[in-house]
């Protein structure tokens, strides 16, 4: 064996191409998962060690999926140009080959060493497409493997073919595009040589012909002449096209994907339409897509309740002995009881993790890699646009309804800022499944089913209202959906697992240290005797506006760590959960409207802060807490008139 | 059959009819993400479905399936043969 040698490779594709896929079976457990710098965007590397070879393998950032922003696709080229990877591996999608050359096309012209695998190779076939590897070799000038990466076919070729070509690279030509275009790129060149920048030359001038405002600020610096001369070029071209310059070439980039395609594909025109086709159809369909998204919606969320009920439970029962044993053992004095509340906060998390956000997370990944996620984009993008946000945006509020900490990070696939933060402040409002517990625990117990289902009902009133307000307050042109739809596939168990664990790490490491801190801090001032003064500050707002008995004013302060401490301290303080005997049905419904809305929990809040800056996390806070205040005192008045 | 051309919005389409588009009139931004994803004058596109109360189109453009938006579906001509 030769020890010591080494290789860099970087996966680049557009999302749903199965890079994920590659990556996994490429690295398994060697994974290190970490943020590109200054970017909430995560970097995921591994190491292959294959053939006496140390390979690094780095996943670019997907473009084009469901999780879309340019900032990806200027990480990626970043990262080829700078870094230079001994090799990149672009995973292309083979069902959808036209598009997805498109990107590769983007990727030849950084004239870096590329290898394509041709992904997904069995579903082609399986649509009746015969495509040529040979050809499309020859026609780009690249290696060219098929493979199907669910099963790891195809992969070790892959590798081996890297290892093949790293010794004797030969230079391709970067794809060549019209005739005019092609002469003003080459005019540009000649202004843009020896300017001591790493990239491309010719790369530069296509970056400046499509006006690109970061490269153009670059060359600006270094020459200025070459920055107007590609303006004059593009008045020229813009003249000839009759549109933009900025899209003539990727106009042009997508007329010779097509040309491509056109020359390797051969489709077989004799198909029956298959099982999966009618799936398709039935499930974007007017009337039948909207029935099956409630079934599937709905079977879903009253699986992880019901489920999450069940094993809040048992461990329930298991933190409870071991607080008896720890009251034995450690004492119950004030630093052990400072302790502990250290302990049970991280119970607490692991409570609302495993019962609730695991199996939550297990079933949206299985939706979300079956491809039903951008299903229920297509249906709901007309609702979501009444709130100024596209239909992406629903996959947030369904996170949401699990628990608001991953839903507010999952508005990260929003496109531009302005949205996401709408889409983060509403997700807020979601009733998670701690809020749900208040709901059914005290009002569908001892009001009425019916009263709950209209809580939510309300929440989702408010939501509304809250969208149309805020896509009103926040100026800015709303962003139309613009989405590829996947093809459905069997899901993976390899790939879920591996989103699944990544998501639930994430919500734990944001959530737990300040779950913590605001734990113990609580927990002392309770020590230091100073919560019935709180309670009694607090008593205008809860006693006298709200009409709640004064003791919600030190539940309300715990219930920011965890929502449904509302519940359990309330039964603590009562020692028993017969609420009806305390609390009268308006009172009841009062206190699960200001559950509902008072603020978002502190896990939620450190999102709000790390995503938004802590001067909006804290705005939106004091918004919440104001607005939750008054809605609860409108509530409470109205209440009385019917009970 | 008559082979007249006419020019109509691609909402206008019917679903499961096609069209070659002629004009897109978006941002910037927009006819470049649309142009990267493949659809640029002179593609075929075929109106897959839509959803109630005039939602987003699904269409398809050479094999691949696609989502556009209500709003930026109207702003797209085709040629229906």
């Amino acid at each position: 064996m030769n020890n010591g040698k080494k290789l860099n490779i970087a996966l680049a594709g557009q999302g749903n191409a199965g890079k994920s896929s590659v990556f996994n079976f490429l690295t398994g457990l060697h994974q290190h998962i970490g943020n590109w710098a200054g970017k909430t965007i995560e970097k995921r590397e591994g190491t292959l060690f294959y053939k006496g070879y140390t390979i690094d393998v780095l996943d670019l950032p997907g473009i084009y999926s469901l999780t879309t922003f340019s900032v990806e696709e200027q990480i990626a080229h970043e990262h080829i140009i700078r870094q230079k990877p001994d090799y990149v591996i672009n995973v292309v999608d083979s069902t959808n080959l036209e598009r997805n050359l498109i990107f590769t096309l983007q990727l030849l012209e950084l004239e870096c060493p590329i290898i394509l695998a041709l992904n997904r190779f069995d579903l082609a076939a399986k649509k009746g497409m015969s495509v040529s590897t040979k050809k499309l070799q020859k026609i780009l000038g690249v290696p060219v493997v098929a493979t199907i990466a669910s099963r790891g076919s195809g992969l070790t070729s892959v590798i081996d073919r890297i290892i093949e070509h790293r010794e004797k690279y030969t230079y391709y030509k970067p794809p060549s595009y019209g005739k005019e275009i092609e002469s003003a790129i080459s005019e540009l060149n000649e202004l843009l040589n020896n300017t001591g920048l790493p990239y491309p030359v010719r790369w530069l001038s296509i970056k400046l012909i499509e006006k690109d405002p970061e490269i153009s600020k670059i060359i600006a610096e270094k020459r200025p002449e070459a920055v107007e001369k590609a303006v004059a070029l593009g008045k020229k071209l813009e003249e000839i096209h009759g549109h933009d310059s900025s899209i003539i070439i990727s106009d042009e980039r997508s007329h010779l994907a097509a040309q491509i395609t056109r020359d390797i594909v051969r489709l077989d025109p004799l198909r029956k339409i298959s099982l999966k086709e009618k799936l398709e159809a039935l499930t974007t369909h007017k009337f039948s897509g909207y029935l099956i998204m409630i079934l599937i919606l709905g079977g879903m969320f009253l699986t992880v309740f019901k489920l999450g009920n069940w094993l809040s439970g048992i461990l329930d029962t298991l933190f409870g002995s071991l607080h008896l044993w720890w009251n034995d053992s450690v004492g119950t004095g004030a630093a052990a009881a400072l302790g502990w509340s250290a302990v049970e906060s991280v119970l607490a998390l692991m409570q609302i993790a495993f019962p609730y956000i695991l199996p939550f997370y297990i079933l949206l990944y299985i939706l979300e890699d079956w491809g039903y996620i951008a299903r229920i984009s297509f249906l709901m993008d007309k609702f979501m646009h009444k709130m100024g946000i596209h239909g992406k945006g629903c996959i947030s509020f369904i996170i949401g309804f699990g628990c608001n900490v991953p839903g507010c990070l999952s508005c990260r696939i929003m496109e531009s800022r302005r949205e996401r933060f709408i889409t983060a402040v509403l997700v807020t409002l979601v009733p998670c499944s701690a809020v749900s517990v208040i709901i059914f625990g005290l009002v569908g117990k001892y009001v009425g089913l019916w009263w709950a289902f209209g809580l939510y009902a309300f929440a989702l009133i408010i939501i509304f209202i809250a969208g149309k307000l805020s896509s009103k307050l926040l100026l800015g042109e709303p962003v139309e959906l613009i989405m590829p739809m996947p093809d459905y596939k069997t899901p993976s168990p390899k790939t879920i697992m591996v989103q699944t664990w990544d998501a639930l790490r994430e919500f734990i490491y944001i959530a737990a240290p300040i779950v913590i801190i605001s734990g113990v801090v609580i927990q002392a001032i309770n020590l230091a005797g100073w919560m019935p003064a709180i309670s009694s500050i607090l008593s205008p707002v809860t006693v006298t506006w709200l009409g709640l008995p004064s003791i919600t004013g030190i539940l309300l302060i715990f219930g920011i760590l965890r929502k449904e401490l509302i519940l359990v301290m309330l039964a603590a303080y009562l020692g028993t959960t017969e609420f009806a005997t305390v609390l009268s049905p308006q009172q009841m419904i009062t206190l699960a409207v200001v559950s509902m809305f008072y603020v978002p929990c502190v896990a939620t809040i450190s999102v709000l802060w790390k995503e938004y800056g802590w001067k909006k996390a804290l705005a939106v806070c004091l918004l919440e807490i104001l607005f939750a205040i008054v809605l609860a005192g409108i509530a409470k008045r109205l209440l009385d008139l019917v009970f | 059959m008559s082979d007249r051309k006419s020019i109509v919005c691609l909402t206008d389409l019917r679903d499961g009819e096609s069209g070659n588009i002629v004009s897109i009139a978006g941002g910037k931004g927009a006819l470049k993400r649309l142009a990267d994803l493949g659809l640029s004058t002179g593609t075929w596109v075929t109106v897959v479905s839509r959803t109630l109360f005039n939602g987003p189109v699904q269409i398809e453009v050479c094999g691949s399936r696609l989502v556009i938006g209500q709003g930026l579906a109207a702003k797209i001509m085709v040629e229906q043969k």
